[in-house]
């Protein structure tokens, strides 16, 4: 269970806060998207929610962030990676691994585990964002969304409780965004939680049970993904609605009935 | 380690026929075998030649106790015994940057660093030792990126000279901010890893360490105090 | 306004990868065209000869009738001008203003003329009133649109860009809509990599389909996204928009974009 309780967050060097008096709740299991404009505040509470934001990144934080009852900041430095895993929407590697499978193998290596299992969560995590070919290449010369899948890669590998991606299929095509997506329904599926902070509304809709608007900062809306995601409020919010609600939507302002279109979908 | 004792030994060798004999046997054998001579010879030359000129220059005309007189150019003159000096300095400089340049061209940077982490060193040491021998080329394929973007904005890079010195006021900033930035997101990439978790890493693999090696390593260790003691109880004079 | 034309175009990276293998394509002045493919496909190595920054392997690069082969990529750069999908990579001023004047500098306007298509760029991309901002004080996606303002303040007769609309959310959407709008309307020719089917079928009017550095489909939405076309799509690992398959299955004739959807179920209907 990670928690956010009454979070607000400043940037060191910031006039105002990021983020103010933000609560989210992920139990075991659940996938909760995060949506919002650019600047809304979805990659500061991914930071928080990481533990990185302020520890790695000075600032200033009130509220708390529990996992499992226990708070972030009272965790040991490089404890938190092992409950919380994070990837960037910039998809940054090590920078000192010459292949992909190193580059995967790094944060089970770094976990301390042996030698096997660090080799044979490699293999599962290459496999279950199908970049098994990549294997041998060297990371740094992959394109923006090889990249992006070898970072995702990676933190499978560690198989944390819980999981904050930030616009991880940023750079992906549609077979990229949608392997991720079933990455992500199986390590649900196997208790992890996971904070997915999207434009790809489609996505969302497809793989959360909840979702979370953010406005400036501040939680503004927030229930099932099914009747959030289609809640008219959202466009104003800078959020792009699924693919099956802008149609109905559209049908209904066209007098159509927007049952026949359901039928077809 | 066969780099560093055979630039030891290079300087213990008296003489010259000594120094030869050893960057033939320990730099020019090895590279040949393993079919980097030319390479290592094109290197070698780039990084020995300033230093070689001006250890020339300066011992063969300004010699202390230079006596016999080979030639004069103006206001100084060349000796034999400065010539001789020269020489003898220049095979040990050959020997010492032929064996450094091997051993640059024959370690690969990942199994030098696994094995340091093997050993002991800790995996922050490690990773910056990579991290640096890493960073050069990243940071050059990071300003042929700029360089692109900016000449896609029409920054000229193949006009007169001074276009091309004013044209890298565009391209300094992007490749300064994107290689701090970048540390810091990697520094964060990192944490995010777990790397900065007390207790040894595990590590996937070390390099082959065969008896052949191992005895060949403690053959060369043995061989620098021997020539100490050779050159002390004057056997190498 | 001028036309680009690729012929036989190969290009082999050092590394032995050939990212395109033999593609022959002419886009018309004026035309606005969309590259679509799956990561790898080519795409980005094709626009990257439009201006030079790639040569050729082999084949041939004309740009406004002329071969591309001789000319420089600063000269290249005031007819084809390339937004990159890294933004980063090329921001260096310390305000958005100096950003934007550096393009339309380099390839000599001055005076009024460099004033007013600096305002234009920042107007269409709605950063106006940030000529004094940092660059870095812009989230990502607004440094993105800053790109786009610092190329479009050029004032090329091509107009090409990398992957637009990743990043960012429904306004920033808009505005890269209203750029390709304007860019049309004003005669440019306009070329964008996509992966975003969507933006991809309401905003131009060819599609073309690279697979493993070939072309394997070159034709207006509506006819890209037919049915008898769905099956090369998904082998380069793309899905026909939702508003094709819907039409589709409801028997109507293909459509591409929402709107008509809708309205073919109105006309039906009627």
């Amino acid at each position: 269970m990670l928690r956010l309780e009454a979070v607000s967050y400043r940037y060191a060097g910031a006039q105002a806060p990021s983020v103010v008096k933000v609560s989210l709740v992920l139990g075991p299991g659940e996938v909760v998207g995060l949506v919002g404009a650019n600047e809304a505040g979805k990659t500061t509470t991914c930071l928080v929610a990481a533990g990185l934001a302020p520890r790695a990144m000075g600032g200033d934080l009130s509220g708390q962030v529990t996992v499992g009852g226990r708070r972030l900041a009272d965790l040991p430095s490089g404890e938190v990676a092992a409950v919380v895993g994070i990837a960037f929407a910039s998809a940054q590697l090590s920078g000192i691994c010459s292949t992909v499978y190193e580059e995967v193998a790094f944060g089970p290596m770094n976990l301390g585990l042996p030698r096997n299992e660090v080799m044979a969560r490699t293999v599962r995590a290459l496999e279950a964002v199908a970049i098994g070919d990549l294997a041998a290449r060297d990371p740094a010369h992959l394109s923006g969304g090889q990249r992006q899948l070898v970072v995702l890669a990676g933190l499978l590998a560690m198989e944390p409780e819980h999981l904050v991606l930030d616009e991880p299929t940023a750079h992906l095509d549609p077979v990229g965004t949608g392997l991720v997506g079933t990455a992500i329904t199986r390590l649900a599926a196997g208790g992890a939680s996971i904070l997915i902070a999207e434009h790809k509304t489609d996505l969302l809709a497809a793989i959360c049970g909840r979702v979370v608007a953010l406005d400036h900062g501040r939680v503004v809306l927030e229930g099932a993904a099914e009747s959030m995601l289609a809640d008219p409020k959202l466009e104003r919010l800078g959020v792009d609605p699924p693919t099956s609600v802008r149609l109905r939507r559209l049908a209904v302002a066209a007098g159509v009935d927007p049952g026949r279109l359901e039928v077809a979908t | 380690m066969a780099a560093t004792v055979t630039a030891v030994n290079a300087t213990l060798l008296g003489g010259v026929l000594g120094p030869v004999a050893l960057t033939l046997v320990a730099v020019v054998l090895p590279a040949a075998v393993a079919g980097i001579l030319p390479r290592l010879l094109r290197v070698g030359l780039v990084v020995a030649l300033p230093l070689a000129i001006s250890v020339l220059v300066v011992n063969l005309f300004f010699f202390p106790s230079g006596a016999s007189v080979l030639f004069r150019i103006g206001p100084v003159t060349a000796t034999a015994e400065g010539l001789a000096y020269a020489i003898e300095t220049l095979v040990r400089l050959v020997a010492i940057t032929g064996a450094l340049v091997l051993f640059y061209l024959t370690t690969p940077i990942g199994s030098l660093v696994v094995d340091l982490e093997r050993r002991g060193v800790s995996a922050r040491v490690a990773f910056v030792v990579s991290a640096s021998v890493r960073t050069v080329p990243a940071v050059i394929e990071r300003a042929g990126q700029i360089a692109d973007a900016q000449r896609a904005r029409g920054l000229d890079t193949e006009g007169s000279l001074w276009r091309r010195v004013r044209g890298l006021v565009p391209l300094v900033g992007p490749v300064l901010l994107g290689s701090i930035g970048e540390v810091e997101e990697r520094a964060m990439a990192l944490e995010a890893r777990g790397f900065s978790r007390p207790g040894r890493r595990s590590l996937l693999w070390a390099p082959a360490d065969s008896d052949a090696e191992r005895i060949a390593r403690w053959l060369m260790v043995l061989s620098v105090p021997l020539l100490v003691v050779a050159g002390l109880t004057g056997w190498l004079a | 306004m001028i036309e680009v034309a690729v012929e036989e175009l190969v290009h082999t990276y050092p590394g032995g990868v050939r990212a395109l293998d033999g593609v022959t394509l002419r886009v018309e002045a004026g035309e606005s065209v969309a590259l679509v493919g799956q990561n790898g496909s080519g795409k980005s190595t094709l626009v990257r000869h439009l201006n030079g920054l790639l040569r050729p392997t082999s084949g041939q690069v004309l740009v406004g009738g002329a071969d591309a082969s001789g000319r420089r990529v600063a000269e290249l750069a005031a007819q084809v001008g390339l937004v990159f999908q890294e933004p980063d990579r090329q921001i260096f001023a310390g305000s958005v203003r100096g950003e934007v004047e550096f393009g339309p500098r380099n390839v000599g306007l001055r005076g009024e003329a460099l004033e007013a298509a600096v305002r234009a760029a920042l107007e269409a991309v709605g950063l106006a009133g940030a000529e004094s901002t940092n660059p870095y004080d812009l989230g990502a996606s607004r440094r993105k649109l800053l790109a786009v303002a610092s190329v479009l303040a050029m004032g090329t007769p091509v107009l090409v860009l990398d992957e637009p609309t990743t990043g960012q959310d429904r306004v920033g959407v808009a505005r890269i809509r209203q750029v390709v709008a304007d860019a049309r309307a004003a005669g440019r020719t306009v070329i964008a990599v996509s992966h975003d089917l969507r933006f991809v079928a309401d905003v131009f009017e060819r599609v073309v389909v690279l697979r493993a550095g070939r072309v394997v489909l070159d034709a207006a939405p509506e006819r890209a996204f037919a049915a008898e076309n769905w099956e090369t799509l998904r082998g380069t690992g793309l899905e026909p928009p939702m508003a094709a398959v819907i039409a589709s299955r409801l028997g109507l004739e293909t459509v591409a974009t929402e709107d008509a959807l809708v309205a073919a179920l109105a006309a039906r209907a009627a």
